[in-house]
């Protein structure tokens, strides 16, 4: 057992899991039905990228299905803004950019490290998902360029930027460990990443994401701030009405 | 906010040396918007090659007021309110 790789490994995939069921959310009510098509791609895309995430823990001697099927909401590593649902399109358009922005910046470091099964499976998780942040962009440039649109979309992003700057950037012990072995890339080198990727695209509504500071309570156990995900997405996430229907 | 949209009309074919077959159209409010849902709306086969051309780009060659200008797919090319 790796307990700092293990974390890393269960952030990332509960981030997918989540973002996923976030995505799903609004495949029936997006602004369009051609919207609402790609955003059902894109939840079956981070599914099954959440899941073969999950599977790397095999290489720890622990069992993904127990990891994916049978943990409480208080065990969940995601991201902190994705554990509600988006509370209105611009909401989730923030997400699309800043969350999926952040696991695709935390996924390229995770590849280029040592670890042979991220080295392996990463790049191409990366490279199916290539429209989600070009799609998240176009939607982003065009709600900051209305008036209604672009407040809600700024209080959105200034919601949601502290704890995707936490989970991205935070330094504790766990990841210290995670990056001196060479498994993945330094918090510095992310955040750098991840701000020239996102922050050109926040400045059109007024945000500038270097005077952002990180949400600042930390649950190192989890790489996360306080918190867990609302019980109806892990009961979603689990696939707990699955089993009671008897599949799997 | 700016609801037009455009009609863009969605080529693709199977296979290397395949024709290139018109399999439908989007709307999208830009060009990469069109890539996007064209890909993701269009995913029943594994395309080879997919483009998407905005409709009112296609230069008619002998047929004016008929089949792509007239709205052969959802209708004219600007789909003003067409966001829900």
């Amino acid at each position: 057992m790796n307990p700092p790789l293990r974390r890393l490994i269960v952030g990332l995939a509960d981030s997918k899991r989540l973002l996923g069921i976030r995505y799903s959310d609004w495949t029936i009510g997006a602004p369009s039905l051609e919207t609402d098509i790609s955003l059902a791609s894109m939840a079956q895309d981070e599914w099954g990228h959440a899941r073969l995430i999950y599977a790397m823990l095999k290489e720890l001697d622990e069992d993904p299905d127990q990891a994916e099927r049978d943990r409480p909401a208080a065990e969940y590593a995601n991201i902190d803004v994705l554990d509600e649902a988006a509370a209105d399109w611009p909401s989730l358009v923030a997400t699309m950019v800043l969350a999926d922005g952040a696991l695709s910046v935390a996924l390229k470091g995770f590849a280029e490290g040592g670890f042979e099964l991220a080295r392996s499976r990463v790049p191409k998780m990366l490279a199916e998902e290539e429209y989600h942040a070009p799609l998240g962009a176009a939607w982003y440039r065009r709600l900051a360029s209305s008036e209604r649109g672009g407040a809600l979309l700024r209080r959105a992003t200034e919601e949601q930027l502290p704890a995707v700057l936490a989970w991205l950037g935070t330094v504790d012990e766990e990841r210290r460990s995670v990056v001196d072995a060479k498994v993945t890339s330094s918090p510095k080198v992310q955040l750098d990443t991840f701000a020239a990727d996102v922050g050109p695209l926040v400045a059109e509504c007024g945000v500038v994401i270097e005077s952002v500071n990180p949400a600042s309570e930390w649950d190192s156990g989890r790489g996360r701030g306080p918190g867990a995900p609302a019980d109806e997405a892990v009961v979603r996430a689990r696939g707990d009405l699955n089993r009671a229907l008897f599949v799997r | 906010m700016d609801l037009r949209e455009h009609v863009y009309e969605v080529f693709a074919r199977k296979a290397r040396g395949d024709r290139l077959f018109h399999i439908g159209w989007v709307d999208a409010f830009d060009d990469e918007t069109a890539r996007i849902h064209a890909w993701t709306t269009y995913s029943e086969e594994k395309w080879f090659e997919m483009v998407v051309v905005r409709r009112d780009k296609l230069v008619a060659v002998n047929r004016w007021g008929a089949g792509f200008d007239s709205g052969a797919g959802s209708g004219s090319d600007t789909r003003s309110g067409s966001v829900r």
